[in-house]
């Protein structure tokens, strides 16, 4: 029981700050819904707490799970800490598929888009990582630099293509990530992320397989090839059915899956569940902020989450500079036995 | 030149530990020990290329943090192991460099003799119109080498110049070196790996270990079984050739 | 001797290339029979031409500076997010100062403020990130690129808390562009650029030696931390400069740059600066025709830059022997 629980302290540090920050998620915003006057029915308080309110909440969870799963699928295939949706060209390649399907079918439904968004993260992340893996950087940063540079030339390319077209207003909804438009029936693609999730749950021990190389994985009879793509696709998808719904939100595959590694160490197996958590605790509380900030308007999410998130890893940088790869509690362990 | 109680720290780590040594005038001090041993942060401490945290480096009776720049430059000149340029530059142009600190970017006709005749000393006119990234190894120390003459210093600081050089290119170096010290009268200290470079080259030898001189004396004075044995922690055979103690060890 | 002759015709040649492309620009689709018509244009292009040089000699020679002070050639002032600083401190102004301050009102004197916040903010940052990484370049560049978009966010926030119904006019009101340009200020820009260049001269002199490297500089008699920090409050100014007129052009210097260094083949920097400018100049008034010409004004010429200019990049980047 007792090593159970240390095992196990962050997630049972998060849990319940998730599940208290999830209920105080649910009652702010410009008209006032208590938990006193739900409760006595009030037919409008009921209709707005069903229809926005617990969506917004639910569309939070998921984008927090997903895009921090998405990242830590990522990092775990690439086998590097730098790839993630935002570096690996996964968002700026699914909104491209988005702008496309609004110029050739400008009739599509929700789900025309998101198809267009799954097809084009797919082929974005496959094409960068195939890259990344025939070149063999010798410097783990090149991989982020290369991502980056890689997804702003492909949004560059969506902004020719928006100007061009004069449907950059239209573009502009999924560029910064924003969750003010999650209402009941034009958010639900999202959902896709909880049996994504639960499939790379069931296979992450392939993952890590599939992270020690090529040859590693051929030896434990493991097919490279195929678990490499199909998590890339898993990932990329999950990415894409967040962007079509609530646009860019950046940062969190990469920022969440580090931070749970600095406390947990690199060893990944059973990081999945923590890290599914932090991040929803990370978008739930970001988006918070940018409701509470300027009442009775908001912030998009993705201005907090560049700001924090960009903060974050320019620390995780620095960090990396002075300590390398080691984990925080054992750079305190070396620090108390020299001391 | 003399040096005193010269300390540097990184963070808690003593990398030199209170050195107190003396350059010998006109003569080839060599500077060896194992890795990590301060030689190389000694050579820039003494140089200005590194801030010291502790010591004094008197040069001509005074302290070398308040010459001059362009008054040191004229006096003593650096070399060190990394050369990136990432620019375009013929050899005559890298020499030129050394008539800086005289001239600045107006050479006169004084200044291109100079860098004629160094050009020359080092056997480089052949390519002196060359790009420096088009040369070999060798003969792209040796146009340091020649801007360094240019330069016209009494003291020549050479932090490893036998570096990435294979044996030919590296014992004409060393020969290079010791006509500096014999023909120009310069005053020349040397970072070295290699101990039988310093021993058949130098006429002082200084070691370090850990931070701190353990051995500092002639040639023959320093060049014993046992002095080595205590720097290196090897088993060491001295023999002796043209006069000169050279070791062996396996 | 007879490489000099040769570097200076090449200047001649690009000379002769913008003089050509500048009298097109001002030229093309001008009505001569209508004088009304034809002053009006004039009227128009001219400030635009002029603001175009100024920027291009600003981020021209700001990029090859910048180059030679971290000793790499696919690091420029841009890349690092030196723009997007420019244009967070600007709306950082605005929005203490208020939307009806006389800072917003007055372009001028916002001008004045923003360079001299800029002088201390962006030289201490930047300053801080080389120590601070030790030089590791392929480190500057991500933290940089991170930057960049810090400051993008943290300008955005700062927007839309001053006005959230009216944030995109607000937004192109703060944030210069070519659309949109700031030609109110060319005189204080002129004046800046040219007062930089003196205050600078020795400094600027010494570039050549600089470029050998931190120990062979040291070696030469050259002050160098003295000398690099005062280059780099100059290209922190020059880009601010650029940025105030015509907004962010994250990889113009690393195209112009690059290009210049590969056509000279020197590491004379009169010659290196004068031509980064002159590319520079070709790129922006080539891309303003083509703009007005193809596209009917309906692309900003900065979308062409970001997409060739990354390109660029990731070519420079992969094909650099010592990573």
């Amino acid at each position: 029981m007792i090593s159970f629980i240390k095992n196990h302290t962050l997630t049972l540090a998060l849990l319940p700050v998730l599940v208290i920050l999830s209920f105080t998620s649910l009652f702010v915003g410009v008209i006032d819904v208590t938990p006193a006057s739900l409760f006595s029915g009030d037919q409008e308080t009921v209709l707005i707490f069903f229809a926005s309110r617990v969506p917004r909440l639910l569309a939070l969870l998921c984008t927090g799970t997903g895009m921090s799963v998405a990242g830590l699928i990522m990092q775990q295939l690439c086998a590097n800490k730098f790839v993630s949706p935002t570096t690996g060209a996964t968002i700026s390649s699914s909104q491209l598929g988005i702008l496309l399907a609004m110029l050739f079918m400008p009739a599509s439904t929700l789900w025309g888009r998101a198809l267009f968004a799954f097809l084009f993260a797919i082929l974005g992340t496959w094409t960068f990582v195939f890259f990344i893996m025939k070149i063999q950087f010798k410097d783990v940063v090149m991989v982020p630099l290369v991502g980056i540079m890689f997804g702003n030339i492909i949004s560059g390319i969506t902004t020719f293509l928006a100007f061009k077209f004069e449907m950059t207003q239209a573009l502009t909804s999924w560029l910064t990530g924003h969750f003010s438009s999650v209402i009941r029936g034009r958010y639900e693609i999202v959902y896709l992320v909880v049996p994504l999730v639960i499939i790379a749950f069931m296979f992450s021990s392939y993952f890590n397989i599939v992270g020690m190389g090529k040859d590693f994985s051929k030896n434990l009879g493991v097919h490279y090839k195929g678990v490499l793509f199909t998590g890339l696709t898993i990932a990329a998808v999950i990415t894409a059915s967040i962007v079509v719904v609530v646009g860019s939100i950046s940062y969190i595959g990469l920022i969440v899956p580090n931070v749970v590694a600095m406390y947990k160490g690199d060893n990944i197996k059973g990081t999945l569940f923590d890290v599914a958590l932090f991040g929803s605790l990370f978008v739930v509380a970001c988006d918070m902020v940018g409701r509470v900030l300027i009442a009775p308007f908001e912030l998009p999410i993705e201005l907090i989450v560049g700001v924090v998130g960009s903060v974050l890893f320019i620390g995780l940088l620095f960090y990396r500079l002075k300590h390398g790869n080691r984990a925080i509690r054992r750079v305190r362990q070396r620090g108390e036995a020299t001391t | 030149m003399k040096i005193r109680n010269l300390t540097k720290k990184y963070d808690e780590n003593v990398v030199v530990d209170s050195a107190n040594f003396e350059i010998p005038q006109g003569k080839i001090l060599s500077l060896i020990g194992p890795n990590g041993a301060g030689k190389s942060t000694v050579m820039g401490m003494i140089s200005r290329l590194i801030a010291r945290d502790a010591g004094i480096i008197d040069f001509d009776g005074k302290d070398i943090s308040r010459w001059k720049d362009r008054e040191l430059s004229k006096r003593l000149a650096i070399l060190t192991q990394q050369n990136s340029i990432q620019m375009r530059l013929t050899v005559r142009e890298l020499v030129a460099f050394g008539r800086f600190p005289y001239s600045g970017s107006h050479l006169n006709e004084e200044d291109q003799a100079i860098i004629d005749r160094s050009i020359k000393y080092m056997e480089l006119e052949e390519m002196e119109h060359c790009f420096i990234d088009e040369l070999s190894g060798g003969q792209r120390q040796r146009a340091y080498i020649a801007m360094v003459i240019a330069q016209d210093t009494d003291y020549v600081l050479l932090d490893e110049p036998t570096n990435n050089l294979d044996i030919y290119h590296a014992s004409n170096m060393m020969k290079m070196v010791r006509k500096l010290c014999d023909e120009l009268g310069k005053t020349v200290v040397l970072v070295l790996h290699e101990i039988n470079y310093a021993a058949f080259y130098s006429d002082y030898i200084c070691a370090f270990v850990g931070g701190k001189i353990e051995k500092i004396g002639t040639v023959n004075e320093v060049m014993t079984k046992e002095n080595l044995y205590e720097i290196y922690n090897v088993d060491f055979e001295i023999m002796e050739i043209e006069g000169k103690p050279l070791s062996i060890y396996y | 001797m007879i490489l000099q002759k040769e570097q200076g015709r090449k200047i001649a040649v690009l000379s002769i290339l913008v003089a050509a492309a500048a009298i097109s620009y001002m030229l093309i689709n001008v009505d001569f029979g209508n004088t009304r018509f034809f002053h009006y244009s004039m009227r128009i292009r001219t400030p635009k031409l002029i603001t175009m040089f100024i920027v291009s000699f600003a981020i021209g020679s700001a990029a090859i500076v910048f180059q030679t002070l971290v000793n790499n050639t696919i690091v420029t002032p841009c890349l690092l997010g030196m723009d997007a600083l420019y244009t967070m401190l600007h709306t950082a102004v605005v929005f203490f100062a208020g939307t009806g301050s006389i800072l917003v009102l007055n372009r001028r004197l916002a001008f004045g403020v923003d360079i001299l916040l800029m002088g201390l903010i962006g030289t201490f940052i930047y300053d801080f990130l080389f120590r601070k990484t030790k030089h590791n370049i392929l480190y500057v560049l991500l933290i940089g690129t991170v930057m960049s978009s810090l400051f993008g966010s943290l300008q955005s926030v700062m927007t839309r808390v001053m006005d959230p119904n009216d944030y995109d006019a607000l937004l192109a009101t703060l944030v210069a562009s070519f659309s949109n340009m700031n030609s109110q200020i060319i005189w204080a820009a002129v004046v800046l650029l040219a007062g930089v260049m003196i205050f600078l001269r020795r400094d600027i002199a010494l570039l050549d030696i600089i470029a050998l490297g931190k120990d062979q500089a040291i070696n030469l008699g050259v002050d160098y931390n003295r000398s690099i920090r005062r280059l780099l409050l100059g290209v922190t100014l020059y880009i601010a400069i650029a940025t105030a007129m015509v907004g962010p052009l994250a990889f113009m210097g690393l195209i112009t740059a690059n290009l210049s260094r590969k056509f000279f083949k020197t590491y004379k920097h009169s010659y290196l600066i004068m031509g980064s400018a002159l590319f520079g100049m070709m790129m922006l008034i080539g891309g303003e025709i083509m703009v007005q010409q193809i596209f009917a004004y309906n692309i900003p010429i900065s979308v062409f830059i970001t997409v060739a200019g990354g390109l660029y990049f990731l070519y420079l980047l992969l094909t650099q022997k010592k990573a």
